[in-house]
C-alpha cells in the first residue's frame, strides 16, 4: 500500500515544475560561494576544504532548509486545495502511508538535490583551479546533511499539514534557521533539527564528528523522526479535518 | 478605499500581523546583540548610528523574504479560495483589484518597519544612550526601507499573481534575500541592478573597514538622490508591467 501512495505523490508532483526550484537554489548558493572563494583565493587556501566552507556556508546554513521548508509545503499544497483533504482522508489508505509515502518523496528528492550539490560544487572547484583530490570527508558530510535533511523534513511536512497557509510554513523555517544558528553558538546542536544538518554538513567548522558524537548524532536524528512523524500521524486519524 | 479596508477585512483571522511581528521580533534582536556586541568593544563610537546600520544590513536578508511571505499570502487567499472569478465579476477594474492589494501589502510592510523605529528608539531609551534620538537619520532610514519594500511587493505580487504555485514566489523572495545580504560584497554596478540591495545602499549610515576597525560614516543625502530616482523608477514600471500583464490574463 505504501508503495502504491509513494506512486500517488509522484503522479501529484508531475508537470508541477519543482525541479526548477530544486535546481535552482543550489546553483545559487555554489555560485555565490564559488565566486567568493575564487576572489578571496590569498586567504582561503585550503583548497576543496575552504571551498566547502564557502559553499556551505551559504547552501547548509540558509538555502538548503528553506528549499526543504518548500518543497514540503508544496506536497500539502494539494491537499489543501479543492476540499482535497476529505478525498484523502476517504481513501483507503491509513495515515501512516499518507504521511510516510510524502516523506519518502522528500527524501528522495532531496538525495537528488545533494548528489547535484555535489556535482556543482566539483565543477565550481575544477573552474576555480583545484588541483589536489577530493576530501575524503565528502561522503560523510552529504550523507549527515541528508539525514539531517529528513529530521527537517519530518518537522516541515507536520507543520505544512496543521498550517494552511503555503508561505506561513517557510517564515517559520527561517526563523529556525536563526534559532538553530544560535544553538549551534552555544554549542546545544545536537538538540535542533537545524543546528544538527550545521553540524551534520560541517559547514562552520569542518573537522569530523567522532565516533560517539555520530553515533549521537545518527539517535537524536532517529528520535526527531519518529517522534514528529507519530505526533503528525496521530494527529491526522484523531483531529478532524477543515476541507 | 473601499477595496483596501476589503483586503484588510480579508486577513483578519489571518494571523498575518502576529506573524510579521514574531518575524521582526527574531530580527531585532539578532541585529541588536550585533549591534550591543560591537558597542561593547569600541565604547567611543557613535551609538544609535550602530543601531541602524545593523538592521539596515539585516533588512537586506530578512525583509525580501517577509515581503514574499506577505504578499504571497495577500495572493494566495484568492487562489486557493477560487474567488479570482468571484471578484471579477464584481463591477471593479482588475487595475483597481490589484492596487487595492498592492497598497495593503504595503500598508502592512509599513507597520512592521515602523516597529523597528519603534524598536530602535526603545533600545537607546533602555541603555541610556548619551545622544537624544536622531530624528532626521531615523526617518532617512525609514523611507529608505519603505521604499525598496514597496518596489519588492510590486515584484512579488506580480510573480505571486502571475504564477499560482507559490513556491515561485517564495524562492524570488528567498534569492532576493541572498542578494540582498551579499549586496555589499557586489560591484557598484551590479548592485544598482538588483532592487534587492537598496535597503543597504538607501540607508542613511554605511559600515567602512579601515585600519582592521569599523567605521559607521553617515551618508550624505544628495550621494543617496540619484539611487532614490532609479529606484522609483523601477518600481513603477515593475508595478505598471504587474498590473498590465496580470489585468490580462485569463482567470
Amino acid at each position: 500500500m505504501l508503495r502504491r501512495c509513494i506512486s500517488a505523490e509522484w503522479m501529484k508532483l508531475r508537470h508541477s515544475r519543482i525541479w526548477m526550484i530544486l535546481m535552482i537554489l543550489p546553483v545559487i548558493s555554489v555560485l555565490i560561494g564559488s565566486a567568493n572563494f575564487y576572489m578571496n583565493q590569498g586567504v582561503l587556501k585550503k583548497e576543496w576544504y575552504s571551498l566547502w566552507s564557502q559553499v556551505g556556508l551559504f547552501y547548509g546554513e540558509f538555502f538548503f532548509p528553506i528549499l526543504i521548508a518548500i518543497c514540503c509545503a508544496y506536497m500539502w499544497r494539494l491537499e489543501h486545495n479543492n476540499k482535497n483533504w476529505n478525498m484523502i482522508m476517504t481513501a483507503p489508505v491509513s495515515a501512516t502511508n499518507i504521511f510516510l509515502a510524502k516523506l519518502i518523496v522528500v527524501g528522495v528528492l532531496m538525495f537528488f538535490v545533494q548528489l547535484f550539490f555535489l556535482a556543482l560544487y566539483f565543477i565550481g572547484g575544477k573552474l576555480a583551479g583545484i588541483t589536489s583530490d577530493l576530501p575524503v570527508e565528502l561522503t560523510g558530510w552529504l550523507l549527515r546533511g541528508w539525514i539531517a535533511a529528513i529530521t527537517i523534513s519530518t518537522m516541515q511536512l507536520a507543520l505544512s499539514m496543521r498550517i494552511r497557509s503555503f508561505a506561513a510554513p517557510i517564515g517559520i523555517a527561517l526563523c529556525a534557521v536563526f534559532i538553530g544558528l544560535g544553538m549551534y553558538i552555544t554549542h546545544l546542536g545536537l538538540f535542533f533539527p537545524h543546528s544538527l544538518l550545521t553540524m551534520g554538513m560541517g559547514v562552520l567548522s569542518q573537522t569530523s564528528l567522532s565516533a560517539g558524537e555520530s553515533i549521537l548524532f545518527a539517535i537524536i536524528n532517529m528520535f526527531y523522526i519518529a517522534v514528529i512523524s507519530t505526533g503528525a500521524i496521530y494527529r491526522m486519524r484523531k483531529s478532524d479535518v477543515a476541507a | 478605499m473601499r477595496a483596501i479596508s476589503l483586503e484588510l477585512y480579508k486577513l483578519r483571522h489571518k494571523r498575518l500581523l502576529l506573524m510579521i511581528t514574531l518575524f521582526m521580533l527574531v530580527e531585532i534582536a539578532w541585529a541588536f546583540m550585533a549591534a550591543s556586541m560591537s558597542i561593547s568593544r569600541n565604547p567611543n563610537s557613535a551609538e544609535w548610528e550602530v543601531l541602524i546600520a545593523m538592521l539596515s544590513s539585516m533588512n537586506g536578508l530578512f525583509l525580501p523574504i517577509l515581503t514574499a511571505i506577505c504578499v504571497s499570502r495577500i495572493c494566495d487567499m484568492e487562489h486557493k479560495g477560487n474567488t479570482w472569478k468571484l471578484l471579477l465579476t464584481f463591477s471593479v477594474k482588475r487595475s483597481t483589484l490589484y492596487a487595492a492589494k498592492y497598497i495593503s501589502a504595503s500598508i502592512i510592510m509599513l507597520a512592521a518597519c515602523l516597529l523597528q523605529v519603534l524598536a530602535i528608539t526603545v533600545f537607546g531609551f533602555i541603555n541610556g544612550f548619551k545622544q537624544p534620538v536622531p530624528l532626521i537619520l531615523m526617518i532617512r532610514f525609514l523611507t529608505g526601507t519603505v521604499l525598496a519594500n514597496m518596489v519588492i511587493i510590486a515584484l512579488q505580487q506580480w510573480v505571486s499573481m502571475a504564477v499560482k504555485n507559490q513556491a515561485f514566489a517564495l524562492s524570488l523572495g528567498m534569492i532576493g534575500g541572498f542578494i540582498g545580504l551579499a549586496a555589499d560584497l557586489f560591484p557598484a554596478g551590479v548592485r544598482r541592478v538588483f532592487v534587492w540591495s537598496y535597503y543597504t545602499g538607501l540607508s542613511p549610515i554605511t559600515q567602512s573597514y579601515a585600519n582592521e576597525k569599523i567605521q559607521f560614516i553617515v551618508r550624505d543625502m544628495s550621494s543617496l538622490l540619484p539611487g532614490i530616482v532609479v529606484l522609483i523608477a523601477a518600481g513603477i514600471a515593475i508595478y505598471l508591467a504587474g498590473c498590465v500583464h496580470v489585468s490580462r490574463q485569463e482567470v
